[in-house]
Order: structure tokens, then C-alpha cells, then sequence
């Protein structure tokens, strides 16, 4: 939209998690416009089809995820920048009566054949009327003049001063207070509530509500585990009053009787014997399969390499914690809140409240983190119930533990790998299985890979069945360990769990041939020249080929991401360097190259590649969920920390040029961390690391 | 109970629950929207205000507790340390999600008012209680040695 004094203001679909949407996608529709930056102002908007969009073969809708939003809007946002610019320059090229090519745009100004200037706000109304060109001429590269600029954030200042709107910050006029407590097990059903009459007497207490309970991800509700997809049970209760410390107290002091359902027995010993029955396992599902590879590990069988790992729960624990506030008023529903697919989370309102989804208006917040975990609109649903049942707007707050235990998480894995090599040293056949739960079997079927044996689940193998390395004999295979566990899509989603087991093995290969992890790496790479030079990139500023300093422990590692669907390929290689501190090693510097394609801007994508890092350390260091009587044991960030200032390494990144078109980027930085600290530490000790987190004591300095 | 609180040089009349942490009176009695709730147990530093010169964790503080303790709020800030602390954020481009930086702008306010010119190994120390899910560490860090050279002024 653009006004008369010429501030425009740009209607944003995508949410703000910190992935720098908000600035980003503006930048490339203001330089096709050819905007004065300076007046560009951004809104977050829903409810239009032109803001939905598919990965794949799937119906378009409103979402971010997958680190599409820039991959998939590039084309589309040049081209709406492009047809403005048109028709404001036709509306001038009218009004003085010259045509259109004797003028051009000139940062938020058409200058005519004589200087002569008019402003984009004195003719938005003349070209609000005029036709769009379905194909306007777009910029070459060279006349950018915001795209690949480092420009500062749109939303820097307001972050910066406590002005920014986060859910948590959402204020409607007449609200209440709403917090939970939630059934201990994920299959639970509440029985009774044995002191009701005793809470409503509490201070500020004015309902107690009974929730039901909400499909994790509920775009295919039939694919949930069917312990968790029985309906209707009510799974939590939610106590509403006047401020949410009162709501809070009241919850906690809420004497709550529950069914723990088919569940109950859930444990993590009992998952971890799950993945190593399939880790052995006869039946498996075969996803790739190259060359002769069970032949020649069969024949060869007495020179076999193998190496197994595990990798457990996580979850993403943002730090705003899961919030909504919901007004229900006849029938239908306006809603605010930290919501990063809008789509979902009015699916899931239809499917809970049996409402239309033209009675429901969603507005959407900055997210304070999210990571996957809100596109689950769980607690969005539970505010909606909350406020339906008391006739007001309610603000529905998570405590963290209420987050955290009773959340979403990412699934967990173990991975057999079997090679034998050739005379060189090199894989001749390799045999990679990946087992565990499987996300899009637990909540999305209609994106699983079917073939004869059955159906496999691309995420448990990214990086794997898709992988770069020359390997002439190849099996790539799955087994799924359905569990009860709510999971849904964390950050990087497979690809850190079999990245992790992949390059460890690879690194494995390596040092059992006796071959530098860096030459060894090229040598399989060779056919591939943009991952031969983020390799070599990496290699080069990390002074690779120079002996590490006295004490230093080295790794290297590659992954190219693929965006779902093949939408993008982006490459990454890293170096890590641990070094002493007292008696053990510590993770100082990270060397990180990345071919992103064209950067649309220096200082967002340096961010991702610094925070990426960051959030990798606490996957590969810390973060472990366990279960017990059908739920998970953590619930705060004293069990379950997160990176602290002063576990950051130093880093260093290197942005290589493209001419390829923008690629995916807010995941891909992650996956090769863990590989490389762990390698780092093989070559330093002789220590096999076999499972996430790296165990502590791995990092013990070598004596 | 009827308390009356000091909160950003003015004093501030609060009817409450004594027992109420102090980050919920600024939250929804005061309209002070931008020091955030993240753990509710003093682990994560979102909720960091100043009491005096000290950060304290909000979300731990029974509002009962604070007495005549002048606090500060991210909405407050003033003096030279917390303006270079600002500005140094801002140039920084220091925030992702942004949701913990109210607190860690605190935090960072709190050690430069202590030490003039901190070291990696001050700062590691000062700030480690302020988690950022989003990892802005670096930026962070950098941002608090910009601040105190900017305190110093030129040379």
C-alpha cells in the first residue's frame, strides 16, 4: 500500500521467528518497486490466497517452514515490485503526456523526459487504476540497489527498546488469564477433577475448564499414532482468572485424577529397545539402492566396517513460551498470537469447535522463537476452548513446564552403517540404515515414499538418501518405531540425527584408510564442483593443510541441504576447532562456507549462520528428552539447558558467490556440527562418539 | 495487598497478591510489556530488571520483596551506559526472535555500570544467565565491547 505522503507499507505473510523474514522479503519487493527504503514500513497480514504457498505437490496455504520463505517468494515479490513500478511510471508517463519509456522510477519518484519529478504517493491512485503486465521487465543483477545489500533490520529497533509485539504482549480489552496443567502421559485422559469447588474459591479464579485434546499436527489427522488420535478425551484443564499468576497457582494447586491411557507404559529404556530391535532387524524398507551393494557386503562380509548411533528426543523450546489469546464471541473467533502457519492453526480450530473458517480472524504476532514448534497451534486451540467457555477474551500462557513436558518434540533415531572399502581406502559398497520414529509417518502419511515393501520417510535419511559423496554400491534403508510421542518438524528436522550418523561414519572410513578427512571428503566430491567449493572454501580458511597448533583438535565435515521437493540445494562445509581449557577440550572457533546462491542480505544470512551454529552446540552438546510413565521427564531449562554466552565458539563465516537464485537457509548451517566435533575429537583421542549428545566425557583432554 | 513501588523514577501504586512476582506486576498491573516471562525460575534472565544498579530476575522476585528498591525496566532506561549499551545493540543488529534481548540489554547494562571495560572472560561470567534460543551470542558480545569503547569516547 502505498499513502499520499509516500510511506509504503508492505503486507508481510510470512512470520517473523528471527529467520529475518521481516526485513528480507520487503528488501526484494522495494527494489524491483524501486522504494525509498527509508519509508517502507512492514504489517503482518493473513487471510488472502496470494500469501499461500506449496513446497511440493501439497495445496498451497499460509505457513513458513522448511526455509522456503525466500526460495519460493523470490520470483513472486520481483515481479509484484516490478508491476508497481510499472504502472506508477505509466500513471506518470500519462500525466505528462510522454510515454512510458521517456521515464523511470528513481527510489520512490518517477523522473520524466525533463527532470520533471512526481512522487510514488501523488500517483498511487492514478496507477491503482491501470492493469497489471503479467511479466514486467525485471532488474538485471547489476542494477540491484537493496537485494545483496546488508541492511539492517526492520525489526532491530523495536526489539531493542521492548516495543515489539510478541503473543505474550497481546493485550484486548476485558481479558482474562488462562494457564494448564496437562495429563502426565500423552495419551492421558482426564477422570476427575477432585477439588473443583475449592478452586473456584481461590483469588481471581472465575472457571475451570475442561480441554480437549488436539491433534499434534492436524492437517492429517488419520495419520496420528492411535493412542493419541482417541476422541473425544480431554487431556488438560485449564484455570481462567483475573491475572495469570493467579490463573497459574490455581492450576498447579488443581487435584487432577487422569487415565494414562494406551501409552502409559512409555519409557525411554523401552524406546531405546525399540531402535536397537530395528537397528537389527530382517525387514526393512530400501529407499535407495545403487549398484550391488548386498552382494559385495555379503561377499566381503569378513572385511566389513560398522559403526551404530543413536540420537534421542529433542525438543525446541523457544523462548517465548507457547501463548495465545482468543475471543470468542457468537460463534466467532479473533485470535493473536505467535503463530507461524496461519493455515494450521485455522484448520485446527475448525476441526476442535466445529466452526467455519470464515468465522475465525487470525492475527499474527513476532514470534519469540519458535522452530518448528508453532506451527502446532495445540495451544492456540486450548485458548480459543478457554475463552468459548467463559464468554471473554482469555490469554492462555504456558508455564515452561507446561511447554516443555507437556510440548512437542523432534523425533529420535539410530543409524547402522556397514561399508566395505576398496583398495584405495575409498567406499566400495555401503549399507546406511536409519530406524526410529518416523515424522511424517506419525503426521503427515501423504508425504511418506511408497515402494513395495512399504512406505519410507525422507526425513529420517536427509542427507543420506540424497547424499553427494561417489559411491558405487549404495542401500539406503528405514525401519519405523511408531511411538506415542507428540513430534512434529524442529529446525533441520532429520537431517541433524543423519548428518550425525552419516559423516561420522564417512570420518570413520577416513581414519580407518588412513586418508586426511579433508582429501578423502574431496576425492568422493570430485565430480561435484559447488561442493568441491565450499570444501575447499572451508579448507582454505581454516589453514586445513597446516598441522593444528599444540593441543588443538580439528574436524571437517559437508552437507548440501535440499529444500523438500529438490526446491533448493544449498552447500556447507565446516571446520571446528576444540581447544583446552583446563583438563578438556572446548569447541573455540567454527569455520562455516556456504553456497546460499545469490544473498539477498550479507547481515541476515551471517546471523543464520552464527545463531545456527549456536542453536547446533546445544543439539549436540545438551539437549536430552527422556521419558517415564508415558511422558517426558524434563521441564525447564535446569534439566533441559540450552547454550549459554559462554559455551559460544568464535565464528567464521564465508559467503561464497553465486549466480544461482536465492536457496533455502535457516536450517542448513546445523547439521554438520556434531560430525565435526566429533571427528575433531577421534583424531585427537582415538574416542568413538556413538550418540547426541556428545557424552561429556568425550572431551576429557588425551593424556 | 496495597504496596507502592518505584518503578522507572516514579512511584507506582499496585493492588496485588503479595506473593506475586515482581515481573508479573510490571506484565499486568504496570502495562510494562517488554521485560518477558521465559522460565518462571531465574534460569533463562528474560525477565532481567535493574534494582539499582543490580539485575535481578523478575519472574523469582515476590513484588513483596521489593520494597523502596529503585527498579528499572527495559521501558526506563537512561544514563550513559545504558544509552551506549542501546546503541550498541541497534548497530549491532544484535536480535533474531528478539524475545530475550530486553533482558540481555539489562544484563549488559548491569556489568558495563560494574566494569568499565569487561573482558570475554567478564562478560561469559556476567551474562551467562541470559539465554538466547536464537544464539545471537556473538552479536551480543560484540555489542558489549562496542558499548564500553564508546564509554571510554575517543582517545
Amino acid at each position: 500500500m502505498i499513502a499520499r505522503d509516500g510511506e509504503i507499507t508492505l503486507g508481510l505473510s510470512q512470520p517473523e521467528v528471527g529467520q529475518g523474514s521481516y526485513t528480507v522479503l520487503p528488501q526484494i519487493l522495494a527494489d524491483e518497486l524501486d522504494a525509498d527504503w527509508q519509508r517502507v514500513k512492514v504489517r503482518f497480514v493473513t487471510g488472502r490466497d496470494a500469501y499461500k504457498i506449496a513446497f511440493k505437490n501439497e495445496p498451497p496455504v499460509q505457513k513458513e517452514g522448511a526455509s522456503m520463505s525466500t526460495t519460493v517468494l523470490y520470483a513472486r515479490l520481483r515481479t509484484a515490485g516490478a508491476q508497481a513500478r510499472e504502472v506508477l511510471i505509466r500513471a506518470a508517463a500519462d500525466h505528462w503526456k510522454v510515454t512510458a519509456d521517456q521515464c523511470r522510477a528513481d527510489k520512490g519518484f518517477v523522473v520524466g523526459p525533463q527532470g520533471q519529478r512526481l512522487s510514488y504517493g501523488a500517483l498511487a491512485a492514478a496507477a491503482a487504476k491501470l492493469p497489471l503486465a503479467a511479466s514486467p521487465p525485471l532488474k538485471q543483477r547489476a542494477d540491484f540497489a537493496l537485494i545483496g545489500k546488508p541492511l539492517a533490520r526492520l525489526d532491530t529497533v523495536a526489539k531493542c527498546t521492548g516495543t515489539a509485539v510478541f503473543g505474550i504482549d497481546v493485550v484486548v480489552p476485558g481479558m482474562l488469564y488462562g494457564a494448564i496443567q496437562s495429563a502426565p502421559s500423552f495419551t492421558g485422559s482426564l477422570t476427575a477433577i477432585r477439588n473443583e469447588a475449592e478452586i473456584l474459591k481461590l483469588p481471581g479464579v472465575r472457571a475451570i475448564v475442561r480441554l480437549p485434546a488436539v491433534h499434534v499436527a492436524n492437517e492429517e489427522p488419520g495419520s496420528q499414532h492411535p493412542g493419541t488420535a482417541q476422541s473425544p478425551r480431554h487431556n488438560a484443564v485449564c484455570v481462567v482468572a483475573d491475572r495469570f499468576w493467579q490463573a497459574k497457582r490455581a492450576a498447579e494447586a488443581l487435584d487432577l485424577v487422569f487415565d494414562p491411557g494406551a501409552g502409559g507404559d512409555l519409557s525411554t529404556a523401552k524406546i531405546d529397545g525399540l531402535l536397537q530391535t530395528a537397528m537389527m532387524a530382517d525387514k526393512t524398507v530400501t529407499a535407495v539402492e545403487t549398484g550391488r551393494p548386498r552382494e559385495i557386503l555379503q561377499e566381503r562380509a569378513s572385511s566389513i566396517i560398522e559403526r551404530r548411533f543413536t540420537v534421542p528426543h529433542v525438543t525446541h523450546a523457544p523462548l517465548e513460551p507457547v501463548n495465545a489469546t482468543a475471543s470468542w464471541k457468537d460463534g466467532a473467533v479473533e485470535v493473536w498470537g505467535p503463530i507461524q502457519a496461519v493455515a494450521t492453526c485455522q484448520d485446527a480450530i475448525v476441526a476442535s469447535l466445529g466452526i467455519k473458517a470464515d468465522a475465525i480472524k487470525l492475527n499474527v504476532t513476532f514470534l519469540g522463537g519458535s522452530f518448528g514448534r508453532k506451527i502446532v497451534p495445540d495451544y492456540v486451540v486450548q485458548a480459543v476452548h478457554a475463552s468459548k467457555a467463559v464468554g471473554r477474551p482469555v490469554k492462555l500462557i504456558r508455564t515452561r513446564e507446561q511447554d516443555l513436558r507437556h510440548g512437542i518434540f523432534r523425533v529420535n533415531a539410530g543409524g547402522r552403517f556397514r561399508a566395505v572399502l576398496d583398495q584405495r581406502g575409498y567406499p566400495l559398497a555401503v549399507q546406511a540404515r536409519v530406524v526410529g520414529q518416523s515424522l511424517f509417518g506419525a503426521t503427515r502419511k501423504s508425504w511418506l515414499d511408497q515402494t513395495p515393501e512399504g512406505a519410507w520417510d525422507e526425513s529420517m535419511v536427509d542427507g543420506i538418501y540424497n547424499q553427494d559423496y561417489r559411491l558405487p554400491n549404495f542401500l539406503v534403508e528405514t525401519v519405523d518405531t511408531p511411538l506415542p510421542v507428540p513430534v512434529y518438524f524442529m529446525r533441520s528436522v532429520g537431517s541433524t540425527a543423519a548428518v550425525f550418523f552419516w559423516e561420522s561414519f564417512i570420518s570413520e572410513l577416513a581414519h580407518r584408510a588412513g586418508i586426511d578427512q579433508y582429501i578423502y571428503r574431496r576425492e568422493l566430491l570430485a565430480d561435484n564442483p559447488l561442493a568441491l567449493r565450499v570444501l575447499d572454501a572451508v579448507a582454505e580458511a581454516a589453514q586445513w593443510k597446516s598441522p593444528p597448533t599444540s593441543g588443538m583438535a580439528r574436524g571437517i565435515s559437508y552437507n548440501c541441504y535440499v529444500g523438500r521437493g529438490g526446491r533448493f540445494r544449498t552447500y556447507v562445509a565446516q571446520v571446528v576447532e576444540l581447544e583446552p581449557v583446563g583438563d578438556r577440550l572446548a569447541v573455540k572457533r567454527v569455520f562455516c562456507a556456504v553456497d546460499p546462491g545469490l544473498t539477498v542480505n550479507p547481515n541476515t544470512l551471517t546471523a543464520q549462520i552464527q545463531g545456527g551454529i549456536g542453536f547446533a552446540m546445544t543439539t549436540a552438546l545438551l539437549s536430552r528428552i527422556t521419558f517415564a510413565n508415558g511422558g517426558a521427564e524434563q521441564s525447564n531449562f535446569l534439566d533441559y539447558p540450552l547454550l549459554a554466552i559462554d559455551g559460544m565458539p568464535e565464528i567464521v563465516p564465508i559467503i561464497l558467490p553465486s549466480d544461482r537464485p536465492p536457496q533455502g537457509f535457516g536450517e542448513v548451517v546445523l547439521a554438520p556440527l556434531a560430525p565435526a566435533i566429533a571427528q575433531a575429537l577421534l583424531l585427537a583421542s582415538g574416542r568413538r562418539i556413538d550418540s547426541m549428545p556428545l557424552p561429556a566425557a568425550a572431551f576429557r583432554r588425551p593424556t | 495487598m496495597k504496596l507502592s513501588l518505584r518503578i522507572n523514577g516514579a512511584a507506582r501504586q499496585v493492588e496485588v497478591d503479595g506473593d506475586t512476582p515482581l515481573l508479573w506486576v510490571l506484565r499486568e498491573e504496570l502495562g510494562l510489556l517488554g521485560t518477558k516471562f521465559g522460565c518462571g525460575a531465574a534460569f533463562c534472565g528474560a525477565c532481567t530488571v535493574l534494582m539499582g544498579d543490580v539485575p535481578v530476575r523478575s519472574c523469582s522476585l515476590p513484588v513483596s520483596e521489593v520494597g523502596d528498591g529503585a527498579v528499572t525496566t527495559i521501558e526506563g532506561i537512561a544514563g550513559r551506559e545504558a544509552m551506549a549499551v542501546q546503541r550498541a545493540w541497534i548497530a549491532g543488529d544484535v536480535p533474531q526472535c528478539g524475545y530475550c534481548q530486553s533482558g540481555q540489554i539489562m544484563g549488559a547494562i548491569a556489568l558495563l555500570k560494574a566494569t568499565k571495560r569487561p573482558t570475554d572472560s567478564d562478560i561469559d561470567q556476567a551474562m551467562s544467565g541470559n539465554l538466547c534460543r536464537c544464539a545471537t551470542y556473538v552479536r551480543i558480545r560484540e555489542a558489549i565491547h562496542a558499548a564500553a569503547r564508546d564509554l571510554e569516547g575517543p582517545r
